[in-house]
């Protein structure tokens, strides 16, 4: 049977980076059972260790590119398929993220076979809790997105 | 090929890569000669000592906490300290040896953290821990579970790996069993293998020559290696209790920085962190400690920078054994915590942080709410150390062509393992030769 893994990326004291980690709740609420739900703060090793043993994986991070607040942008990763999008990185340990996670788990042969990123694009990151209400709109829509996810890797014959 | 490096330059980096925060370095040279080095902090000043005034003086060791994902017990532990000593209370026994526990993951945490991801690269030849894992798969797998362990302690003890929230004022809020420390014990006993191949690992590097002659300073306590309280101690002579810290270090804002530079008063520069514990407490490290370092033929006179990263590993064997031995001896206390009743007056706390020396000061009324607070972090401590050092290094490797020069100062800014977000009340390498 394939494990499957849902986990959400944030900061719930820097707003809208805290999305992910609201559509992960939502979503665990409608999940079958058997489906880990894991919140981390996006450290790269504890990314690492929360897909560790998986057969595949849905994140949900916040993300900041040009687009409109709320918009979802999917990226998925499997065995052979190329580098994670190239993410502006971070210099400062304090913000290595999922990108960093993604590329030392490569390095290590440590991502699931079959990775799918759902990135929220956020408004503000600025300290303070509480989301934007262009991004808390999607919540629901997004966490929706998490469960189709699911369901197709559970349905899915994960290549081992 | 030859290389002949112009005879005035400028080097800047405007943003330092794997360090705790965000800040950058400027180096100008002039007619062949160091004629200015600056470490500039830029992250924005975050202002916790003022919005302590007027809380509850049972907040800091919550509220502080926040001012680091990574060494947020250092944060909880000098604020205990601070109010409890403002309020005439000592805590002892047990639940004094779970903070040391808690303390110990803390260190575990970060040093293997600094060691594996930001530090080794520099030695290996890699940009950064990605890079260097292609190539050296096992050895950082088991750096990741090494900090795993540090992780697993925060979490039973703090309730939470980041920013834990089970301290209080005057002790816990829930002390463990002995029954669920038990299977930490086990865990750091493979910690303490892994922690002794890190030794061995860092202690075959190459390491460039430089020496320095800062004074050390670190805390020092009769009957361990000090972790919290204790006298505050110099490779000089100095000794102060954590009362006198006001009288004797000078904080003094400089432009290029959000963090405030510390200087002793009338004895300038001084060092704080594990090269300084490690001097001035080397005979108080632990047997497998000691052993370790004797191995790799590091002593306490060592006083090359770029050999922090073998005294880092060093204190991760040290944190292992003493946690074991915590475990080992815990009799749970009959309170998770000792009643605390607010006294008017000032308290000071000290503890070791992973980077050094971490104090806090509170003024507290009658009523308990807070008047004054001050904290110095190390690294606000350590900025004029690194300076000296980033010009001593530069004075010596001129003829390095930029790039090769600036990536060096890089590497000498990350033996201090600044942590900038800390420090910001800071990295970019910028060289001018022109």
């Amino acid at each position: 049977m394939t494990v499957v893994a849902v986990i959400g990326v944030g900061n719930p004291f820097r707003r809208d980076d805290g999305v992910g980690l609201e559509v992960v709740r939502r979503a665990a609420e409608r999940l079958p059972d058997g489906v880990p739900v894991v919140e981390v703060d996006g450290e790269p090793a504890r990314l690492l260790d929360a897909w560790t043993g998986a057969d595949a994986a849905v994140v949900v991070d916040a993300v900041r590119s040009d687009a409109s607040a709320g918009t979802v942008h999917r990226f998925e990763i499997r065995p052979g398929s190329e580098a994670f999008p190239p993410w502006r990185p971070g210099t400062s340990s304090h913000g290595a993220g999922l990108a960093a996670a993604v590329g030392l788990g490569q390095a290590l042969d440590r991502v699931p076979p079959h990775l799918v990123v759902l990135g929220v694009e956020g408004q503000t990151f600025s300290p303070g809790p509480g989301l934007t209400q262009a991004v808390a709109a999607v919540i629901d829509d997004v966490a929706q997105r998490v469960l189709s996810e699911v369901r197709a890797m559970k349905d899915a014959d994960v290549p081992q | 090929m030859t290389h002949r490096a112009p005879t005035s330059r400028t080097m800047k980096v405007d943003a330092l890569a794997r360090v705790e925060g965000e800040g950058a370095m400027h180096v100008e040279i002039r007619d062949g000669a160091v004629a200015d080095v600056q470490l500039r902090i830029y992250e924005p000043p975050r202002f916790f000592e003022a919005f302590l005034r007027g809380r509850r003086f049972t907040e800091p060791p919550d509220i502080t906490a926040r001012i680091c994902g990574i060494c947020p017990v250092a944060y909880q532990m000098s604020a205990c300290e601070a109010i409890e000593d403002a309020c005439g209370v000592e805590v002892g026994g047990p639940l004094r040896d779970l903070r040391r526990l808690l303390y110990c993951g803390e260190w575990i945490e970060s040093h293997t953290l600094h060691i594996y991801m930001l530090h080794a690269p520099d030695f290996l030849g890699y940009d950064g821990a990605i890079e260097m894992a292609a190539d050296h798969r096992a050895v950082v797998e088991d750096g990741l579970a090494l900090k795993k362990i540090g992780n697993e302690l925060l979490e039973t003890l703090g309730g939470r790996a980041i920013h834990p929230v089970n301290v209080r004022v005057g002790g816990f809020y829930r002390v463990p069993t002995r029954r669920e420390l038990a299977p930490l014990r086990d865990r750091l006993l493979r910690g303490r293998d892994l922690a002794l191949a890190t030794v061995r690992w860092v202690g075959g590097f190459d390491f460039p020559d430089l020496e320095h002659g800062h004074e050390l300073v670190a805390l020092r306590r009769p009957d361990e290696y000090a972790v919290i309280g204790g006298r505050i101690h110099s490779s000089r002579g100095l000794d102060i209790g954590a009362a006198e810290f006001d009288e004797h270090v000078l904080e003094e804002h400089v432009a290029r920085s959000t963090a405030l530079h510390a200087h002793l008063l009338e004895r300038g520069n001084y060092l704080v962190g594990p090269q300084a514990r490690f001097g001035l407490n080397f005979d108080q490290l632990s047997a497998g400690a000691r052993d370790a370092a004797g191995e790799i033929g590091l002593g306490p006179e060592s006083r090359n920078p770029f050999r922090s990263i073998v005294i880092r590993a060093v204190e991760v064997v040290q944190a292992c054994e003493e946690a074991i031995a915590i475990i080992e001896g815990y009799e749970p206390p009959d309170r998770p915590a000792i009643d605390v009743e607010p006294v008017a007056g000032v308290g000071h706390g000290v503890t070791e942080a992973p980077r050094g020396l971490l104090y806090h000061r509170y003024e507290i009324d009658a009523d308990g709410m807070i008047v004054d607070a001050r904290i110095v972090p190390p690294t606000s401590q350590n900025q004029p150390t690194i300076e000296h050092d980033l010009f001593h290094f530069v004075e010596g490797h001129l003829d390095l062509p930029d790039d090769e020069l600036g990536h060096r100062c890089e590497q000498v800014i990350r033996n201090h393992d600044p942590c900038i977000s800390c420090a910001t009340h800071f990295l970019d390498v910028t060289v001018d030769r022109a």
